[in-house]
């Protein structure tokens, strides 16, 4: 192994700076996206399921789109709503954790149930029946999203918030005069914010999971807009005819999601949060 | 013991009637009408749909609504399918024994996968514990209906003979079923193998670092009989455990790989009644899936107690 690698900080550092690199390039997609493409994702040419060119770098799809300029316009979709609804989902929970632990008594105990009730379904089930709900739109998938992802912020939120709200320091803030409200921003919130940053990170995961496992499935953003998830789907007609058209969709997901983990595995190490 | 798996029932109760709300709410709240919907057609008059709004009941109120339903639902009415006209308990009972199978298929192979790996990293450290590292991360990232398409393109483009969307029916051929549930199954059990492989490595280093162990080494125990007798044994109930948890993962998964691989289960009839708009049927699958992973939960806990006298929840 590289010798870097067997001193712990080291480590952490090291994951946290790959997979910020990682990210590095996910942002330049979503900022750049449609004035990189090479060509206009939705515009169809009778050079269809061509390979590899000088002219179509990824070759194109069934009806002779430009792969790569749908793999860049799809993937600026896909992470948009990622981060739209991890962030409201992040909000969310926020508020529910930081309520919950610190007010703590009946307030706890209403939110902590109503949450119970939300794990008790399968994730990925409970997002494709909302979105049957509501309607397979742009706006209802970062909802449903939110709502599939906030109890577990809260519970990532509320977890270590029971425990600091007994440290000496929030109990000196109190005596000298310190309003509730800012004790839990400014003297709880801080402390916990290490777990935080590791689940959000491995909830963007996980959202990158539902956004393209619902796309897949045909509930995603509606058609002609490109989308990960959907270009998987599509391309399984004529995979054996062009194997890229599979693999490249599937290369960006996994390329995304990884992303995410290397820097949730990377913060755990750094910031020395607990197994899971 | 019956008390405490009374006690753990009982908590489990409200739960239960907070998924019957959500899965009652969560229908009731589609945009446009249930009747509307429950006809099929927006070319219906406005006297056919008053008349059945009032065979569904929708004129009551809505709390009335939700009582009349779970009474229903209690009593084995999930409601008749839009798609069918059948009651949906009858639809929905033999896709669940298959996707109860492709559960219990992909779980163990998730079991032996996870468990080997995370063995092989608690005992062995060093590199390999990197290798698994890594591997465990690679398998996270990639999102289980990837494997499933890029395994379909495979067997397309390098084995086309075999056949992988054969699914045959238990009763008919078992050992044909068998061979059918590998493919789906070890697409599904990829990533749930994660969390049980970083459990089982942590729960080994745990109970190594005993003193008991400690002693069985100090009298000169063999490596294998301290791995077997004292690390395994120990180890295995919270690994257990974790399996148990992973069920809600499995169910979920299913859907995707069912579709992927045409297999007839309660992932397929949810896809199916998604693009039929079929809502009862959504609902009824909404509610058993919840209903099991809750079930699920209580028995892992009380088998919990039962193996570790440790545990007490009075």
């Amino acid at each position: 192994m590289i010798e870097a690698f067997r001193r712990p900080g080291q480590r952490g550092r090291t994951m946290v700076a790959i997979g910020l690199a990682m990210l590095l390039v996910l942002l330049l997609v979503v900022a750049l996206g449609p004035s990189i493409a090479p060509y206009d994702p939705t515009r169809t040419s009778p050079d269809s399921l061509a390979g590899p060119s000088a002219a179509h770098l990824l070759g194109t799809d069934s009806i002779g789109r430009d792969l790569l300029s749908r793999l860049i316009v799809g993937g600026r979709g896909t992470l948009l709503i990622t981060f739209v609804a991890v962030a409201m989902a992040l909000s969310a929970g926020l508020v529910l954790g930081l309520a919950s632990g610190y007010v703590g008594g009946k307030l706890d105990l209403v939110v902590m149930r109503v949450l119970d009730v939300v794990f008790a379904f399968p994730v990925f089930l409970l997002a494709i029946a909302v979105v049957a709900a509501l309607g397979p739109t742009v706006r209802n998938l970062v909802i449903t999203i939110a709502i599939v992802y906030t109890p577990t912020m809260a519970r990532v939120v509320r977890g270590p918030v029971l425990g600091v709200k007994r440290w000496d320091h929030v109990e000196a803030a109190r005596s000298v005069g310190v309003g509730e409200l800012s004790i839990a921003l400014r003297h709880v919130l801080p402390l916990v914010v290490s777990p935080i940053l590791v689940q959000t990170s491995l909830t963007l995961a996980n959202t990158i999971f539902t956004v393209t496992a619902l796309s897949f499935l045909g509930l995603g953003p509606p058609p002609p807009d490109p989308n990960w998830g959907s270009m998987l789907a599509d391309a399984r007609q004529f995979m054996e005819l062009a194997p890229l058209t599979v693999v490249a969709p599937a290369c960006a997901i996994v390329f995304a999601s990884l992303t995410f983990v290397v820097l949730a595995n990377g913060l755990r190490e750094l910031l020395d949060v607990g197994g899971r | 013991m019956m008390r405490m798996v009374a006690l753990r029932l009982l908590l489990t109760l409200p739960i239960l009637l907070g998924v019957s709300i959500v899965a009652f709410v969560l229908m009731r709240a589609l945009p446009g009408d249930f009747a509307q919907a429950s006809a099929g057609t927006t070319t219906i008059s406005p006297e056919a749909l008053d008349q059945l709004r009032r065979n569904l009941g929708l004129d009551r109120p809505v709390w009335e609504q939700y009582l009349a339903w779970l009474a229903r639902a209690l009593s084995g009415d999930l409601g008749t399918s839009f798609a069918t006209k059948r009651p949906v308990l009858g639809e929905l009972v033999p896709r669940f024994m298959v996707t109860a199978e492709l559960t219990l298929v992909a779980g163990a192979m998730a079991l032996a996968l996870g468990g080997a790996t995370g063995l092989a990293s608690a005992r062995l450290r060093g590199r390999v514990e990197w290798i698994v590292r890594g591997w465990n991360s690679l398998l996270l990232a990639v999102p289980n209906f990837v494997v499933a398409t890029l395994v379909v393109l495979l067997f397309g483009l390098y084995f086309p003979t075999i056949g992988i969307f054969n699914y045959v029916p238990f009763a008919t051929d078992p050992l044909g079923n068998l061979a059918s549930m590998v493919l789906p199954g070890i697409s599904l059990a990829l990533t749930v193998s994660v969390t049980i492989s970083e459990n089982t490595r942590a729960a080994i280093l745990e109970v190594a670092s005993q003193d008991y162990v400690m002693v069985a080494r100090a009298k000169g125990l063999s490596r294998g009989t301290i791995l077997r007798d004292y690390l395994g044994r120990n180890a295995l109930t919270p690994v257990i455990t974790v399996a148990g948890l992973q069920l809600a993962a499995l169910l979920g998964g299913s859907i995707l790989i069912e579709t992927i691989f045409t297999i007839p289960g309660m992932g397929q009839y949810l896809f199916d009644s998604v693009t039929t708009r079929d809502y009862p049927a959504i609902q009824g699958i909404v509610l058993v899936a919840a209903t099991v992973v809750l079930l699920v939960n209580v028995a892992v806990d009380i088998a919990y107690a039962r193996v570790d006298a440790r545990v007490s929840y009075d």
